[in-house]
């Protein structure tokens, strides 16, 4: 399939499937250990992609959340984000989608510029993390965030829904202009 | 391109699994009662699950019975499109929280009200606290009473304060158009025409009589007569050194 939509499949029980989307092997990888090392009471199962469109020959499961990776460091990671965005069908920006940038703390190696990330974020009104990949505690604590969002976004969380969470995220600035 | 990792369930089946191997009897029923709580929470948390998830697919049927526009809309209406949206998301959501806190609060009065039919009304807490609220609201009516009464006389002092002020100004104009007054007549007194008749005969009388003088002096010295033996005349002739306009 070319088109990622959710919801098109019927939930495992007691699963939930998370997409990291990145251009970084390694990053994700850690990320994904990190996640697993979670403590939760559902069954987790992590994708890594570098890009869209996913080959449609292998059988997965329904994907509740899909994390962008986008790293400061290199122009290419935000084109293939880019580009992966429009393999991805609306109703999944409905509070399924996340935008995390990694590299923000080391600012002589940025190359994007913060504002980028967050005009992109703003304009497919999901929500943005920032965070230092590379530190190992900050990847632990946003592995347990993204367990968190993970679980709403599945269903297994009583009485909040995906966008119910996406509107209690939700900033109120408009992103500044970018500065030339 | 793609890789998926996996993990299995973590907390149930390792803990119940741990726990049966105890050994003995009493361990064994323990440990089977500990895992069929177990699998009481777990068919819990899958009745909770399945249904949260039932209630996200039928809210997402109902949302694609929508007709969606089909017009192809600007760029700068969608936006304020898509943030109207929003702004709806968050009426609702607040709409409902207040629902429940009305009823929240119905459902606390209403419990209230049993609880006091219930007890002795006179020994409760609730009363004492209602009475002891009922006693500060008194006393914060009363001090609000007597700061609105200082208020008044402060305000009384004030006006006071303010007419001395006007009465006083008033006075001093009055006497400022009086002394200008006064000077306007000196002024007028002065330019009157009266005055200036008199000034007249005066100066009209001063040459007169200077010329009187003059005569008598040219008389005296054109008689040839001594004057500087007598006194009398010796006065006449001098008085030529008195300019009369300075008498």
């Amino acid at each position: 399939m070319s088109v990622l939509r959710p919801l098109d499949k019927l939930p495992g029980l007691n699963t939930a499937t998370v997409l990291l989307v990145g251009s970084e092997d390694a990053l994700l990888q850690q990320l994904a250990d990190s996640m697993l090392k979670e403590d939760c009471a559902s069954e987790l199962r992590v994708h890594l992609a570098k890009a869209l469109p996913l080959p449609s020959n292998v059988n997965r499961p329904r994907i509740d959340l899909i994390v962008f990776v986008i790293n400061l460091h290199s122009k290419y990671s935000l084109q293939h984000v880019e580009e992966s965005l429009h393999h991805v069908d609306a109703s999944f920006f409905l509070g399924r989608v996340c935008f995390l940038g990694t590299g923000a703390g080391q600012e002589h190696h940025c190359i994007l510029h913060r504002n980028t990330v967050l005009k992109l974020a703003h304009t497919y009104r999901s929500p943005l993390f920032f965070c230092d990949l590379e530190v190992e505690d900050f990847r632990a604590t946003m592995a347990q965030r993204l367990v968190r969002m993970l679980l709403i976004c599945a269903g297994h969380v009583r009485g909040v829904s995906a966008l119910n969470l996406l509107s209690l995220l939700r900033t109120s600035e408009t992103p500044p202009p970018e500065e030339l | 391109m793609e890789r998926h990792l996996q993990e299995q369930t973590a907390a149930e089946s390792a803990d119940s699994g741990g726990t049966g191997r105890a050994g003995g009897l009493p361990h064994v029923a323990g440990a089977q009662e500990a895992r069929s709580d177990d699998r009481m929470t777990l068919l819990l948390r899958l009745r909770a699950q399945t249904k949260q998830q039932l209630l996200e697919y039928k809210s997402m049927v109902d949302a694609y019975e929508e007709k969606t526009p089909e017009q192809i809309i600007q760029e700068n209406q969608i936006e304020a499109k898509v943030e109207d949206l929003e702004n709806e998301i968050e009426e609702v959501k607040i709409a409902l929280e207040m629902k429940n806190l009305a009823l929240a609060r119905m459902q606390l009065s209403t419990a209230l009200k049993k609880n006091l039919e219930k007890n002795d009304t006179m020994n409760s807490v609730l009363m004492d606290n209602m009475k002891h609220i009922l006693k500060l609201n008194k006393l914060v009516m009363k001090s609000q009473q007597e700061s609105w009464e200082l208020e008044e006389k402060l305000l009384d002092v004030r006006k006071k304060r303010l007419q001395l002020k006007q009465a006083s100004e008033r006075k001093l104009l009055e006497i400022q158009t009086e002394k200008n007054k006064q000077k306007e007549d000196l002024d007028n007194v002065e330019n009157s025409d009266k005055i200036k008749a008199m000034q007249k005969n005066l100066q009209k009388e001063i040459q007169i009589t200077t010329v009187i003088q003059h005569v008598f002096q040219n008389l005296i010295l054109g008689s040839k007569a001594n004057w500087a033996e007598d006194s009398a005349l010796k006065e006449t002739v001098l008085q030529l050194e008195k300019n009369l306009t300075m008498i």
